[in-house]
């Protein structure tokens, strides 16, 4: 009874197997229930009663060292012979979790709002439908006055309407809030006017600060932090004078069209600067309207509309995409 | 306004390239929205050099010529001018080329000869008032271009002018401006008028009936005119600003119209009666036609200008048919007003215009400027009309304008501005608009804004001029000084937020829908006729009929959107809305507005997949949502029960549920009846889920308590009964809950089944109990005495048996 030699032929036949079928064999040789191991085993009795002991351990070690080499072996000629015979096809799709988005005006919406959040700026509501007073009048828009036209208003009543912006919001929270006041007004917004570049209903984010010592020259830090936080730090920002009746001065502001960097592209119309929001020094009509003594603060708005960023942060081509909630859209975002 | 820089450049010195200007006058909010040139169209007429002419076969004075056109290949054109010859230098448009009139010059045969182009008269270029013939060019070369031949160069603006800049509507407002960009001046032309006849007074008079609408009215009249088409240069001028030349006594009142921004009316004076004007408001009812023969009905509210017996013209509107300028005018009279803004835009809303000139009244013109309009009229009319001129004005202003000083403290609109701007800087950024100032002491300047500039009445109106003048760019940019507070808590916004986050990750998208709907919606959605979603709120003008009133509930616009998506080949549809719906209100001008929460399910519940047949999605798919739902917000012992009548009517009976909780009704769920999908384009079985945002966070609660996890292990034992159909299985459910055991840990059921072998009208259900301890561990046979007595417990209860 020769387990060296067994021990010796065993592991050379193992380790000489060139595929499971050579392995297979060796392992029934060898390990199997009629192989040469067992058959030492069965044999063990024929020893003398000192030896039985040593060889049954010996028989026992070598056992296991076989089982390893065959493991071993297994592994090496799976390996090489391509796993995908045994393993998973590991390209069929997962079982699908269902996952859905948030629309990507509300997307854009909560990232703008975040922005003015981190610099302190509180968030407020109000009704869709508005008082004449608080979308127009008091923001000193007289009545019969051109600069209604702007704005083409859906009207419920004669005093009555959809707000035409969120602007209402400034007059509600100064009306309710003494100075200072820091807020945001996000919301839908209604105008009477459809086309690629109209829908009746949109989405805006209001902003008012108003304070002690607030200055044009703070409007323009806090607008270019919001730019370069919305579009990257490198993002260079433009105001324009303009009108609108509740701010003085008014200012239409630019930024750097962030599709050709300034070069001029369609987007652009070659301007390489693209118009995103309205804003100005609070009016001191309004201050007087809400109760405010224009005399002891200052204070800046701005207006910003949500679409026109969304459509310019995705390449949107049409705004009326936003409102046909088709899913081959919405699961883009 | 449209701007001809030529035009432009008889007021002020312009040395800034056409660009640079549009850029300059932007910056100074003067808003350059487009630039082109003027003379777009004759890019593709080029000099030709006629070589050799032959008479057409067809005759009629047609003839065939050969051209040089410089391109080393000569073409033929066929022409019909009476001045062509060989030799002659001319000016051929290229095929392609759109003339002035509109014309599209083509290659094409002309009576069986091809002609490449056509040689143009001056008339057909738009370059000169000659039709007789071709043009004949004195220098220049075959092949170059004619507007550089012709000297012919100009760019036109188009500005967007804010509603606060009128003096802006005029070439003379802007041309102060482009003085302010380009540091020249501005130049006012000469009124030079010759001595009148006789005197005004003498011939005519100016009633003023309505001085609150009418402050002033200036009167000249000129005898003995002809009317006839305009010259060139004034039909040039009206043309490159795109007014259409009408006759010149009509022309003349536009032009000063667009160069001093006063608008001018001519009446034939011979058609006034008793002629005289008197300025008065309408009366009730009264009809009026306007020159553009629309017949209107006036109300009290409309100012009129009159002569002695009738309406002559809708004042600062449009004047009337019944006096305007025709062919046989022989005596005019100038109208040069000032209108009280408010009344003319009443008027102009009200009757459906809007003109050149009712757009400059209802922003304001000039009331200093109304004496120096008329008179710059006369003396164009006088040039190009000829006639003579009636000695003197007519100056009815029962209103004077008083200028008003406004003070400004330079250290305050520094601080506005966040400048550091000197007092002397200041007056020279006012001074470049003509906006004159004193020093009242070392920091405050005094102006007296001229009658021109009606939008300077504060001081934060000249803060607004130093700063745009300054230039925006130069402001510094620093970053507001305010305390930071943490804003407070905003619950209601962070529950949406989250609502939104949750049924995100229950799969289902977000979808904006617009918050008008048809005014039909309510009926079909199949709601009763009491139901309070009837109570929609109007829209007075919508924009279309299916966008007639608010909406009163989410679910149309998730059913349109889903009809759409099937359509579209989506057809596993899940989206889900968080917006308002808006209920009018008795006694209240505004509606009451509620945000609600709905969800929408439809198609398939999976796609086919390799793992997975496709299946349907069902009732228990949308309850499965709401149940985690509720889950995610912690909310507890919600009931699902049939709903009352009433609740539901757009959900199909039997097949939806009300949710409750704490005894408050938070929404509905369930199948849609096919008939309303049918309502919205919808061809297959549909799901909703529709909450009252605001009962949903009233039971959702704040915080959650922790409880330790159990610490000895759960036994489950199984029980199956087979009972009556009709038997809901939650009452099972609770009866076992209500033994309060304290060992049931839990129980659910996880097997339904009806038919064979069970009999009919009756079904199986099955239930697993968990049982667990808190105090020990619970041994196989206390649980199954227990369990044993629960069984027993059941099939007492619901005459139950076991299968
Ligand atoms: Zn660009």
């Amino acid at each position: 009874m020769d387990i060296d030699k067994l021990k010796s032929d065993a592991s050379g036949q193992i380790g000489a197997a060139k595929d499971l079928d050579e392995l297979n064999q060796a392992a029934v040789k060898w390990l199997g229930r009629k192989g040469a191991l067992s058959e030492f085993m069965r044999r063990i009795p024929e020893l003398e009663p000192d030896l039985r002991r040593e060889a049954g351990q010996k028989l026992n070690a070598l056992k296991k060292e076989l089982e390893a080499l065959l493991e071993e072996a297994r592994e090496r000629i799976s390996g090489s012979a391509q796993a995908r015979d045994e393993g998973l096809d590991i390209s069929l799709p997962g079982r699908p979790v269902a996952a859905g988005s948030i629309h990507p005006i509300n997307q854009v919406m909560e990232e703008i709002c975040d922005i003015f959040v981190q610099m302190g700026f509180d968030v407020v509501e109000g009704p869709e439908v508005e008082l004449d007073w608080y979308n127009f009048e008091a923001l000193n828009f007289p009545p019969d006055h051109p600069a209604r036209d702007m704005q083409d208003t859906f009207f419920i009543s004669g005093d009555v309407v959809l707000r035409t912006h969120t602007s209402s919001l400034q007059i509600r929270t100064m009306e309710n809030t003494p100075p200072p006041v820091k807020v945001i007004a996000p919301g839908k917004v209604y105008r009477c006017d459809s086309d690629v570049t109209h829908t009746p209903m949109f989405h805006q984010v209001e902003g008012l600060l108003v304070g002690d010592g607030i200055s044009f020259a703070d409007l323009k830090g806090a607008l270019t932090l919001f730019v370069q936080k919305m579009y990257g730090p490198n993002t260079p920002i433009r105001l324009r004078p303009s009108f609108f009746p509740f701010t003085e001065p008014s200012a239409e502001v630019d930024i750097g069209c962030v599709i050709c960097r300034g070069s001029g592209c369609r987007v652009c119309s070659g301007t390489g600067w693209l118009e995103v929001l309205g804003s100005g020094m609070v009016h001191p009509n309004v201050f007087k309207n809400v109760g405010y003594d224009s005399s002891l603060i200052t204070g800046f708005a701005f207006g910003l509309g949500v679409e026109r960023i969304a459509m310019l942060k995705y390449g949107v081509d049409d705004l009326r995409r936003f409102f046909e909630n088709d899913l081959r859209f919405l699961s883009q975002f | 306004m449209i701007v001809s820089i030529n035009w432009l450049r008889q007021f002020v010195e312009i040395n800034l390239a056409p660009r640079e200007l549009a850029h300059r006058l932007t910056m100074a909010g003067l808003e350059v929205e487009g630039v082109s040139d003027r003379y777009a169209w004759l890019d593709s007429v080029k000099a030709a050099r006629v070589l050799s002419v032959a008479p057409h076969p067809a005759g009629e004075n047609l003839t065939i010529c050969t051209l040089d056109m410089g391109s080393g290949q000569p073409c033929t054109v066929v022409c019909g001018a009476p001045n062509v010859r060989q030799g002659m230098l001319s000016a051929l448009a290229l095929p392609g080329t759109v003339l002035p009139g509109g014309r599209t010059v083509a290659q094409s045969a002309i009576r069986g000869v091809e002609s490449f182009g056509m040689l143009c008269s001056a008339a057909e270029l738009g370059t000169g008032p000659d039709k007789s013939g071709i043009v004949e060019l004195e220098k220049g070369a075959p092949g170059e271009k004619i507007a550089h031949l012709l000297n012919l160069a100009d760019t036109v603006f188009e500005i967007g002018v804010t509603p606060n800049r009128p003096d802006c509507l005029s070439f003379l407002g802007v041309a102060r401006e482009a003085a302010a960009v380009c540091g020249t001046r501005l130049v006012r032309p000469q009124i030079i008028l010759p001595k009148g006849e006789g005197t005004i007074e003498e011939i005519t008079s100016v009633a003023i009936e309505a001085p609150e609408h009418c402050p002033r009215y200036v009167a000249r009249v000129i005898r003995n005119i002809t009317v006839g088409p305009s010259p060139f240069w004034l039909q040039d001028h009206l043309l490159s600003v795109g007014l259409r030349p009408i006759n010149n006594i009509v022309d003349v009142t536009n032009f000063v119209m667009m160069e001093t921004g006063q608008p001018l009316h001519a009446f034939d004076f011979d058609l006034l009666e008793e002629g005289r004007i008197v300025v008065r408001t309408a009366q009730e009812g009264e009809k009026f036609t306007t020159l553009d023969g629309k017949e209107k009905i006036l109300s009290s509210s409309n100012l009129m200008i009159c002569d002695g017996k009738k309406p002559v013209a809708l004042a600062g509107v449009m004047g009337g048919e019944n006096s305007e300028i025709n062919p046989n005018t022989k005596t005019v009279l100038i109208e040069s007003a000032c209108f009280s803004p408010m009344s003319i835009r009443k008027t102009a809303k009200s009757l459906g215009y809007h003109t050149d000139a009712s757009h400059r009244f209802e922003r304001g013109v000039d009331p200093t400027g109304c004496s120096a309009a008329a008179a710059r009229a006369a003396q164009l009319m006088l040039e190009v009309a000829g006639g003579v001129l009636v000695e003197g004005e007519i100056d009815a202003n029962p209103v004077p304008w008083e200028p008003k000083e406004v003070c400004l403290s330079v250290k305050r609109a520094n601080a506005v501005l966040g400048t550091d701007l000197s007092c002397g800087q200041m007056q020279g950024l006012l001074a470049s608009v003509e906006l004159e100032t004193k020093t009242l002491d070392s920091d405050t300047l005094s102006v007296t804004p001229p009658g021109f500039r009606v939008d300077i009445s504060i001081p934060e109106d000249l803060v607004e001029e130093i700063a745009r003048l300054f230039g925006y760019d130069n402001i510094p940019v620093t970053a507001p000084k305010l305390p930071m507070e943490v804003p407070p808590p905003r619950p209601a916004m962070s529950f949406r937020k989250k609502l939104r986050n949750i049924m995100v990750n229950l799969g289902f998208f977000e979808a904006v829908n617009y918050s008008f709907v048809a005014a039909d919606t309510p009926a079909r959605l199949g709601l009763s006729e009491d139901d309070p979603r009837q109570a929609t709120l109007a829209v007075a003008n919508p924009l279309s009929e299916d966008q007639a009133v608010m909406r009163t509930s989410l679910l149309p616009g998730l059913l349109a959107a889903t009809g759409r998506n099937v359509n579209l080949q989506n057809r596993s549809v899940r989206l889900f809305e968080l917006g308002k719906v808006f209920f009018a209100r008795a006694n209240e001008p505004l509606p009451s507005e509620q945000f609600m929460l709905a969800a929408i399910l439809s198609g398939e519940r999976n796609p086919l997949s390799w793992h997975e047949k496709a299946a349907p999605c069902d009732f228990y798919d949308i309850k499965g949502a709401a149940q985690a739902l509720f889950e995610a917000l912690k909310i507890k012992a919600v009931d699902f029960v049939r709903p009352a009548p009433g609740q539901a009517d757009t959900l199909l009976p039997g097949h939806c549920a009300a949710m409750i909780c704490q005894n408050k009704l938070l929404g509905i769920l369930g199948q849609i009846r096919p008939e309303v999908c049918t309502n919205f384009d919808l061809k297959q079985r549909a799901f909703l889920l529709e909450m009252d945002v605001e009962a949903l966070r009233a039971v959702t609660p704040d915080t959650v308590a922790f409880s330790p996890p159990p610490r000895y292990p759960f036994v489950l034992r199984d029980i199956t009964l087979v009972l009556d159909k009709a038997v809901p299985s939650a009452e099972i459910l609770e009866k076992v809950r209500q033994m309060k055991h304290p060992w049931v840990e839990s129980v659910w059921v996880f097997d339904v089944y009806e038919g064979k072998p069970i009999e009919k009208g009756k079904k199986s259900l099955s239930f697993r109990i968990t049982y667990r301890a808190d105090d020990k561990t619970l041994t196989d046979g206390e649980v199954n005495t227990l369990h044993d007595n629960i069984g027993k417990t059941l099939l007492n209860a619901f005459d139950a048996t076991l299968p």
